[in-house]
């Protein structure tokens, strides 16, 4: 059964706020964007290496920057402990797997860093799907 | 006491197709040349361990290298290559490793290359079979379109990071977390080559119409891949295997685009396999 998402956002706070390599180089990671799960969405808004903010509730006309979208199948992959091959990442499931990536791809390559490290506490925090 | 790796470094210059280059190169072992291409936009510390595999450095003379513009071998110093992009060719790269070998009077050598140098090692076995006793195409496939991108030397974005962390998931999840980070680390010096590599790896290298032409008999190809590979996933390279003659392909499971850097002590399983069959092979 899949968790409840206003439990999974504080869970997921907390393991990024703490992560020492995203607070390592945290300066300046400031961008919002959306994982689209199909079934359920997220807004998480980031400032300086912090969550600031999860919207788990979106309305269609709330902002972000870019967005992650797939099917929930794929983000329960996604938030596997060790996800199969193809599942591993944002860059194999989007070759080879349904994953899109929306909206503006140079913010996301501007925090591709962290962001790539938030992605992947999926493995210890699963998902809301 | 001093804690030295046997492991040492040296400097040869070569011209290739007018091109002067001072190429460093890292060695250790005696016997069989096996001579070692790093992946694109990355350097020679990729082969760290292997270089000091003492089991295998007792019978092969490893030999890793920087291609010129990585790590520490310059660009070429007798021409203006600031002055236009850098965009690697399969004729040049062909000819540069042939000229480095021959510099280097080895004899007989294996040649053993990643990602664009798995590719090239594909080239090598179709243009100059006559020069290597085998090679071995590890991450490879006969064509491996989609990575010649503007995201790699973005002007907006830092470029360091986006090589870096845009390889990170060619990784497996499982390889350990150091080799993971040290490879990482290893992308961040090469971004102003990688883009220019992957003109190779992407649009130059393309042996759709040629692969027939590849003989294993006379150049042993031995093609190893991993699991966790998003860019040449392992059906391509079973499929570029099955169309060479004689051509082998081994899996290689849990482990991803960088073996042999990611997770050494996994990839010295496959490659102890991959010699072995060549011994066979070739009678020694």
């Amino acid at each position: 059964m899949a968790q409840d998402i206003k439990s999974w956002a504080n869970k997921f706070k907390s393991l990024s706020d703490s992560d020492p390599a995203i607070a390592a180089m945290g300066k300046y990671y400031t961008c919002t964007y959306m994982w689209d799960m199909t079934d359920k969405k997220v807004i998480i808004e980031m400032h300086d290496g912090k969550v600031k903010h999860i919207n788990t509730d979106p309305a269609p006309l709330d902002p972000y920057d870019f967005a992650l979208r797939a099917s929930a199948a794929s983000w329960r992959e996604f938030g596997q402990p060790v996800p199969r091959p193809m599942f591993h990442g944002i860059w194999a499931a989007s070759f080879r797997e349904d994953l899109k990536i929306e909206g503006n791809h140079l913010i996301m390559m501007q925090n591709l860093r962290n962001f790539t490290l938030q992605f992947e506490l999926l493995r210890k925090c699963g998902v809301p799907v | 006491m001093a804690r030295h790796s046997p492991v040492t470094g040296r400097y040869v210059t070569i011209e290739v197709d007018g091109m002067e280059y001072k190429v460093f190169y890292l060695h250790n072992g005696k016997g069989q040349p096996l001579i070692c291409q790093h992946t694109a936009g990355c350097h020679n510390h990729q082969w760290r361990g292997l270089l000091e595999d003492e089991e295998i450095t007792k019978h092969y003379n490893v030999i890793a290298y920087d291609l010129p513009r990585h790590g520490k071998s310059d660009p070429p110093h007798n021409y203006e290559w600031w002055t236009e992009e850098y965009k690697l060719t399969k004729e040049h790269y062909v000819n540069f490793i042939v000229t480095l070998c021959d510099a280097l009077e080895l004899d007989d050598p294996i040649f053993m290359g990643s990602s664009f140098g798995g590719n090239v090692a594909l080239q090598l076995a179709l243009r100059r079979p006559d020069r290597f006793k085998a090679v071995i195409p590890v991450e490879a496939a006969h064509y491996a379109p989609g990575f010649f991108l503007d995201w790699w030397r973005h002007p907006h974005a830092n470029a360091a990071q986006v090589c870096a962390s845009g390889v990170w998931d060619l990784m497996a999840p499982q390889s350990p977390e150091m080799d993971r980070w040290l490879t990482w680390h290893y992308y961040t010096q090469g971004s102003e080559a990688f883009k220019g590599d992957l003109y190779f790896y992407s649009v130059d290298h393309d042996l759709r119409e040629e692969l027939r032409n590849i003989d294993g008999k006379k150049c042993p190809v031995v093609m190893m891949t991993g699991t966790y590979d998003y860019l040449t996933p392992p059906d391509a390279t079973e499929d570029t295997a099955r169309q060479i003659k004689y051509g082998v392909y081994i899996e290689m499971t849990d482990i991803g685009h960088f073996p042999m850097s990611e997770n050494y002590p996994l990839f010295r399983v496959y490659l102890k396999e991959a010699l072995r069959i060549i011994r066979e092979r070739t009678g020694g």
